[in-house]
């Protein structure tokens, strides 16, 4: 038998990276139930973060009643629609965490030598369960506020409930890319991560509390006020939705696009010299 | 104890941290739209609530405290659970057991260097925008001195607490579970995320003998002189909480650590 | 004879900031702009052709691995033309992947939670290998080793041995024209050492693959390599048969005599300048000589003698 170098090209099209990815994710399910007492924990952890979350809120909304015009339960959407929009980043994107430890090691390299796109092969690696308790706390919360506000179930509603959670998190995947991607050219550069998921605590408010230039950074530069509430307006105030919230969707893609090729510019500048 | 060997850890440190150039600059400038960020959401609550002060805070001590209390976190975060589950995962650990010096003295004083330059580079900078930007709203007199004997009981405070949290890390893999709790529950109490004057009453009343206080809320209220800790009344049983805690969890820990040390010696790392 | 790899005039700069020394230093070059170009590679040209197994060596730091990634299409040379399998790999890494296997060291670029079948079963699925191809690959990995014992394991719970060999076949999996070890037997017993070579020899011959392997274990290369290229300091400075090797500061061999007192005597021979009866005969004139033995000098000893830089 001879080498493979005469064969045709073998194109690698979007069926195939969805199969790959699901057949890694079974794989990866199947190694993680034999680790019960982790999943435990992480479950448990999940659940604090997210009690602590809520119990801040109702500390808050104790000693002030409604912030910019927006009171209890209208905070509560936004606050469950953030919730649910930080669900695919948390699941399908957490390699992003360990992105900066195997740059610095140099184990980053072996991600270089397979004929797949190298993002994807990183982050199909890591798919973190835990993302789902946080799902259903946000879905939990969404429906609470929902019932309390009286919209109306229709399946419109529920098709641009749908179309804008999306588009709210690809915004966040968006972030976290940018922010991991620093570390091919910044030494040291962890703690942009840990602050730029600081900054997601700040999309459970509305956006109109920022002013002037800032307004601006947080809507167009680290795009915080489209990780809820630009999004969340088409539901709240589907009479008067703002144009910032029908561009969403489109801006949403162009954000991934542009952290995407951030990521992989990071990737073809780092030098390798890590030891 | 041998000072020299101890500063030694310590100036290593500072020359570690320092190497990161663009890694300060980023930190710094991060943290700086972080605090924008935290104005903007109180100013816009204080707008909405229409009196001016609120549980005893007006916006500009609420400010304070937030800004600072950021500031504080920054340069007290640790990554000894981070560390040590990875020095745990790659054997690294049994090097650390093998130095000269106590696992908990070497850990402790390996940090030291990076919160002196995190201090100087995070914390002064912070403290001397926000003293010229509320003119005179930080009292400047002796609470200046107690404020730093304060942080350095916190700082006692926070790493027996993180050294009991990565010892934890010796009996599951679960880094990411038992950190998340860790500071969650430290960022809530500690009085991080919203002032320990705005809790209600009946929690307040647990929280305030907890020793995630000590860490953040009591440096802050005798720096800005709230619960009387402008006398000498209201002052004591600040440190004496701090000081009890220090104690307890110093003790707590190293009880904790050379117990289940002898676990890795079995499993042979 | 046909080439796998042809590298041309090839150079590969790094610029790095010039640190200074102590507390002082690191404050100083927080603010300093003074880098430095290293010269990683320097002018290497090469040639290798399909179904050689090429010795890659130098001393640490010389720019094997630099060489290596710059092939592999990781690193993007400084000036030069690289050619692997006719692809330029730094501009079609992807399509240069297809046709490579790598094993780095002590890098595992398995999944590590999973047992080894099944990361073989997603490297099918990755290299898209026809399943006739990948039952008759496992079939062959069959006849060169005992696989049966690791096949199930995770390889977290691997041996570093066990860990390697996986990794090598791996490596082998999609049956690459070209293979890339680095440092394949670093930190394994000698019985697992001459296992992987073994199997790396099997495979070469089986398949006709290529083999890159850089080393520093001059067993490898003594038992896999026919032709070995050295380079230090970024050049390249011997690139031929490793016979010639021997020859390459003269014909040395090494002349040990046992002498009336039972002692060794040894005596370095260059045979281009002294004939080793001669010397035998002279000594025999001073000593009575109980017992000789004539040694070749060993590759290692070779080599060492280059990297301290010759005579």
């Amino acid at each position: 038998m001879e080498n493979t170098m005469t064969q045709p090209i073998k194109r690698r099209g979007f069926g195939f990276y969805l199969r790959i990815y699901r057949k890694i994710l079974v794989q990866d399910l199947k190694s993680k139930m034999s680790y019960r007492a982790d999943f435990l924990i992480s479950t448990i952890g999940m659940i604090m973060t997210n009690l602590s979350g809520f119990v801040t809120f109702l500390i808050l909304f104790k000693n002030f009643p409604s912030i910019n015009g927006w009171d209890y339960y209208h905070m509560l959407f936004l606050y469950g629609f953030s919730l649910v929009a930080l669900t695919p980043v948390q699941c399908f994107f957490d390699n992003n965490w360990n992105l900066r430890f195997q740059v610095q090691s140099g184990d980053f390299i072996k991600y270089c030598f397979r004929p797949i796109n190298v993002f994807f092969y990183f982050m199909s690696e890591v798919f973190d369960v835990k993302g789902l308790g946080q799902f259903a706390f946000g879905v939990g919360t969404l429906i609470y506020a929902w019932v309390h506000i009286g919209i109306p179930v229709t399946p419109f509603v529920i098709a641009k409930l749908v179309l804008f959670l999306l588009t709210a998190s690809l915004f966040m995947i968006a972030i976290m890319n940018a922010a991991a991607a620093t570390c091919f050219w910044i030494v040291g550069s962890g703690y942009v991560m840990v602050i730029m998921f600081r900054f997601k605590d700040f999309a459970k408010y509305p956006s109109n509390i920022f002013h002037g230039v800032f307004r601006i950074l947080f809507t167009f530069v680290i795009p915080i006020a489209f990780v809820a509430y630009y999004p969340s307006l088409a539901i709240l105030e589907s009479d008067n939705i703002p144009v910032l919230t029908w561009c969403a969707p489109a801006l949403g893609i162009l954000f991934f696009y542009l952290s995407y090729k951030f990521w992989m510019l990071g990737v073809r500048k780092y030098d390798f010299t890590g030891s | 104890m041998n000072l020299k060997r101890h500063l030694a850890l310590t100036r290593a440190g500072i020359m570690e941290s320092l190497q990161y150039r663009l890694g300060t600059a980023v930190t710094l400038f991060a943290n700086l739209i972080y605090l924008v960020l935290v104005y903007f959401l109180w100013k816009a609550i204080y707008a909405s609530a229409g009196t001016d002060v609120v549980n005893g805070m007006t916006f500009t001590d609420t400010m304070i405290y937030l800004i600072l209390a950021t500031a504080l976190f920054n340069f007290l975060e640790m990554f000894v659970v981070w560390d040590m589950s990875r020095s745990i995962q790659s054997g690294k650990i049994i090097l650390d057991l093998l130095k000269p010096m106590r696992f908990r003295e070497y850990t402790f004083w390996s940090y030291s260097g990076s919160h002196v330059v995190l201090f100087a580079l995070t914390f002064i900078p912070t403290f001397i925008v926000v003293l010229i930007v509320t003119h005179g709203a930080i009292p400047m007199g002796l609470n200046l001195l107690w404020f730093a004997v304060a942080t350095v009981l916190a700082l006692i405070v926070n790493f027996s607490m993180e050294m009991i949290v990565a010892t934890i890390c010796l009996y599951t893999e679960s880094t990411w579970g038992i950190n998340i709790v860790k500071e969650t529950i430290v960022l809530l109490l500690s009085g991080a995320s919203i002032p320990l004057a705005f809790f209600p009453e009946a929690l307040r009343q647990v929280v305030d003998y907890l020793p995630f206080r000590a860490v953040y809320d009591i440096p802050l209220t005798i720096l800005l002189e709230k619960n009387d800790t402008n006398t000498i009344e209201g002052l004591l049983p600040m440190f004496g909480l701090q000081l009890a805690w220090a104690l307890i969890l110093t003790l707590a820990g190293t009880l904790f650590w050379n117990h289940s040390v002898k676990k890795i010696t079995v499993n042979g790392g | 004879m046909e080439n796998a790899i042809v590298m041309k005039n090839v150079c590969k700069d790094f610029k790095i900031l010039n640190r200074h020394e102590g507390l002082k230093g690191s404050i100083r070059d927080l603010f300093s702009r003074d880098y430095k170009t290293i010269s990683a590679v320097k002018d290497v040209s090469l040639e290798i052709g399909k179904g050689e197994i090429i010795g890659y060596l130098g001393p640490n730091g010389a720019g094997k691995s630099t060489t290596i990634k710059m092939m592999t299409g990781v690193l993007e040379p400084t000036s030069g033309d690289i050619l692997v399998n006719g692809v330029v790999p730094y501009k079609e890494r992807t399509k240069n992947s297809e046709h490579i296997g790598v094993v780095f060291g002590q890098r595992s670029q398995l999944w590590w939670s999973l047992p080894l079948i099944e990361s073989f079963r997603l490297l099918r699925d990755i290299y898209m290998v026809p399943k006739k191809e990948y039952e008759e690959m496992l079939e062959l990995y069959r006849s060169l080793v005992d696989i049966e014992p690791i096949l199930h394991k995770p390889v977290r719970q691997m041996s570093l041995g066990q860990r390697t060999l996986s990794d090598i076949l791996a490596a082998f999996l999609h049956n690459p024209a070209i293979v890339f070890l680095d440092e394949p037997t670093i930190g394994l017993d000698v019985s697992m050492k001459s296992k992987i070579r073994d199997l790396i020899k099997g495979l070469n011959q089986e398949k006709n693959t290529t083999v890159i392997l850089t080393t520093h274990d001059m067993g490898d290369v003594d038992a896999l390599c026919k032709r070995i290229v050295i380079i230090d300091e970024g050049k390249k400075i011997y690139d031929n048969d490793i016979d010639h090797l021997k020859t390459y500061f003269g014909s040395y061999r090494t002349l040990r005599m046992r002498l009336s007192d039972d002692t060794w005597e040894e005596r370095v021979i260059d045979e281009t300048k002294e004939d080793v009866m001669q010397v035998i005969l002279q000594k025999q004139k001073e000593q009575k000589i109980k017992d000789i033995q004539l040694q070749e000098i060993s590759t290692e000893e070779v080599i060492k003698k280059i990297y301290e830089g010759g005579n």
